[in-house]
């Protein structure tokens, strides 16, 4: 399992587009990733969940990568949150 | 046997246009995060009037606190995002006007945004509302009538699994 923090940069916070770019970038995965931000917890896939969590800018979300390619999988999530979010 | 199945099998779910206006495709929408289906397949209308109606019978999943988008669980199951205007994000809230919170059930035609539409658009922005089924992808049939006058008594999605 790898797990890793980040705290939303984008001032408009995790608003429907970059969700929609994070789930499918999850979707990619075979690995589960699961979101935990103080607003609730999320599978990463579903972007009804994702959006669900509300997550503003200056808001430290938790993501936990479980499975065959969570290696790969945490590092590709970490750049893609590090350039869009 | 098919005819049999085709007379008693269930009514494909449908979605009304959640916005009078010009119902278009998708693909039209010049933003490619909507035009290329990455949120889920659906349609889009260019409103004629500033009110967003529930497209179905449903629960409010998720109103966005800046008015500007609102999804809604089905109580067929589909997973419905509508979203009024391109990057209308950005105008946090300012002309519009919340009807509906999370968890609301609501009834087809239901009052949920209000937006002031010229407003909007004096502001330079796109007005027009795509609206997606998230877990389009659990749906086998998915048809889509477009290209044509809306409004919220008109079938736009007709899907079954």
């Amino acid at each position: 399992m790898k797990e890793f923090n980040h705290v939303i940069a984008d001032p408009m916070g995790l608003h429907a587009r970059p969700a929609g770019q994070m789930v499918k970038a999850c979707a990619a995965f075979a690995s589960k990733v699961t979101i935990t931000a103080p607003t609730g917890t999320a599978d990463a896939k579903r972007l009804m969940a994702v959006m669900r969590l509300a997550a503003k800018q200056g808001m430290e979300l938790t993501f936990k990568v479980e499975g065959p390619d969570e290696e790969k999988a945490a590092a590709e999530l970490q750049a893609f949150l590090a350039a869009n979010l | 046997m098919g005819f049999f199945k085709k007379l008693f099998s269930k009514p494909q779910d449908c979605l009304c246009a959640p916005v009078a206006g010009r119902a278009i495709p998708v693909s039209q929408v010049p933003d490619p995060t909507f035009a290329e289906e990455l949120l889920g397949k659906g349609i889009a209308v260019e409103p004629a009037e500033g009110k967003v109606f529930a497209p179905c019978d449903a629960t409010v999943d998720m109103m966005f606190e800046t008015g500007h988008a609102v999804s809604l669980v089905a109580d067929f199951g589909a997973e419905v995002l509508i979203h009024v205007g391109l990057e209308t994000v950005s105008l946090k809230g300012k002309h519009f006007t919340i009807h509906a919170k999370n968890g609301d059930k609501v009834k087809k035609g239901d009052l949920l945004i209000e937006f002031d539409l010229d407003a909007i658009k004096a502001e330079g922005f796109n007005t027009v509302t795509p609206m997606l089924v998230c877990n389009s992808s659990d749906y086998s049939t998915f048809n889509t009538f477009v290209d044509k006058d809306v409004t919220n008594s008109d079938v736009v999605i007709e899907l079954a699994k």
